[in-house]
């Protein structure tokens, strides 16, 4: 293999449709890693099963497009609930009892990650599953420089909803200020009257049902399988541990390493992009390890 | 009027607070007095419910609400000014009231105009970033916030450590207003015994986790002083 092979010389049109695949792929990520942050970052847990939940909204979906029939656009709000009450459960009978321990959370989610794993594959069976891409979303845009599937295009702009939804309900909303005074001191949000329990349980679940919305996309977006999850719990770990605090921290780190990644593979390949961006993040992170944004930047 | 019955509290399974009964009655000011690390703080984290266990009878107004938690202990007419204050530091000063009118038992999420009247500094820096406060303007703060709540109860954990003087003048003001023209029943810990003698009407020693003397303000004279404070 010669070195002409390995590297792609720079030519802007397709440099610049690798800038738009960058978006497609942040918003992926950026997706995958929403409900992962919010939980960490209101409740300090570190979600091993986070994947497993972005692969029980993909098989929600698929139970609810292929054998009950309803049109995709409706089964993103049902995995969303499904998932979301999934996680509510998850949260009463697991994590409510370890709240003190953060390593024994790490342990029991990814002992419950491999609990779901077995049982969908008991289910559903190990071949792949597909969830149909809807009519109105099968189109692709080809011009000039840009070449977009629909499903892509749909996949940004969901991100963007899903970014402003919870921005909204954090920074907006009298269960925002619950959520983020529990953040801040859940002694003291307790003394005024703030059920710390509820709002944990909520967060929990309102971060099961965004991997749930995620996992909906994402089984259009691919072939199902139990043991998907593990595929994109990567670069939701990603996103969260570069962005450090918050959701502006996560929109970042995801554009960032959504765009590195897809400028890396253009000039080189998808794996040796990922070698460099993986290599990128720990030397960043020996210099930054509390992320892009940290606890005591201001917001205001 | 808060009562508690042979109450003891625990920081895991070590005993802290043992056997202790007291009883305030609607409107009266109790000062609870002490050397270091008597057990004061953790008294009053007790009757929030903050600590990780107690047991005995606590009653708010003849409620009972010993095997209650916390937020429910605020519901039930509790307000607290903490050690520390304990502010939000990135809240708003706004957001910090705000935060009291959660435990309101009507869901009026306004801000008093009481809070605001007493404290002019926080009614022109209603959006100022409350970790931005200095420390006597976060103490306002941290009163007005357990205000926000429509207390029938306040507990106030050394409301003047801390401050400077001018302003620590102005705090016990404004509490003794509390107290007298709005009858909220009171109860503070001090380690300055002036202002303990010109405040409350009822006093309480602690050492090391139980109730040593208690009685009327007026009673308490320098021999107990001598035996209870000085180190």
């Amino acid at each position: 293999m010669s070195v002409h092979d390995f590297w792609t010389p720079f030519s802007l049109l397709p440099f610049l449709n690798a800038l738009i695949i960058g978006i497609s792929l942040a918003s992926i990520w950026l997706i995958a890693a929403l409900g992962l942050a919010i939980i960490y970052g209101t409740m300090g847990v570190i979600n091993m099963a986070h994947g497993e939940l972005i692969m029980l909204g993909a098989y929600t979906t698929y139970v609810f497009q292929s054998l009950v029939g309803v049109p995709f656009l409706i089964c993103l709000p049902l995995a969303f609930f499904v998932v979301a009450a999934i996680g509510w459960v998850i949260e009463r009978g697991v994590i409510r009892t370890l709240y003190t321990r953060p390593l024994d959370t790490l342990l029991a989610t990814w002992g419950l990650s491999l609990i779901l794993i077995q049982s969908v594959r008991l289910i559903f069976g190990g071949e792949p599953q597909y969830v149909g891409v809807p009519s109105w979303l099968n189109f692709q845009i080809d011009a000039s420089f840009v070449h977009l599937s629909g499903l892509r295009l749909f996949i940004v702009l969901m991100a963007i909803i899903l970014v402003t939804l919870t921005w909204y309900i954090l920074y907006r909303t009298t269960l925002g200020i619950r959520v983020r005074a529990v953040m801040q001191d859940k002694e003291m949000a307790a003394s005024f009257g703030i059920d710390a329990n509820r709002v944990y349980s909520l967060t929990f679940a309102y971060g099961a049902g965004l991997a749930g919305a995620a996992g909906a996309m994402f089984g259009a977006l691919k072939t199902l399988f139990p043991d998907m999850g593990s595929a994109y719990v990567v670069e939701a770990f990603l996103v969260v541990v570069v962005g450090g605090i918050g959701l502006i921290g996560s929109v970042f780190s995801s554009a960032l390493l959504g765009e590195l990644n897809s400028v890396f593979s253009y000039f080189t390949n998808d794996t040796f992009a990922r070698f460099v961006l993986f290599t990128l993040v720990v030397v960043f992170l020996r210099f930054r390890p509390q992320g892009i944004i940290s606890e005591g930047m201001g917001r205001r | 009027m808060l009562e508690l019955n042979d109450i003891t509290s625990f920081y895991g399974k070590t005993p802290i607070i043992q056997n202790v009964s007291l009883e305030v009655p609607e409107g009266k000011c109790l000062c609870i007095l002490g050397r270091n690390g008597v057990g004061k703080t953790t008294l009053l984290q007790t009757i929030m419910g903050l600590t990780t266990r107690m047991t005995g009878k606590m009653m708010i107004n003849g409620e009972d609400v010993s095997a209650q938690p916390t937020h429910l202990r605020a519901n039930a007419g509790l307000g607290y000014v903490p050690q520390g204050r304990r502010v939000l530091g990135k809240f708003t000063v706004r957001e910090n009231i705000l935060l009291g009118t959660f435990a309101r038992k009507d869901d009026n999420r306004a801000i008093p105009d009481s809070c605001l009247e007493m404290f002019p500094y926080l009614a022109d820096n209603l959006e100022k970033r409350a970790g931005l406060l200095s420390g006597g303007q976060q103490q306002q703060l941290a009163i007005a916030r357990a205000l926000a709540t429509d207390p029938q109860i306040l507990l106030l954990d050394e409301p003047t450590e801390g401050i400077q003087p001018n302003i620590v003048a102005e705090i016990e003001a404004s509490l003794m207003r509390l107290n007298k023209e709005l009858g909220i029943t009171l109860i503070l810990t001090e380690q300055h015994i002036t202002i303990a003698k010109k405040m409350s009407d009822l006093y309480l020693f602690m050492d090391i986790g139980r109730v040593a003397n208690h009685g009327k303000t007026k009673d308490l004279n320098d021999k107990l002083i001598q035996k209870y404070l000085s180190i």
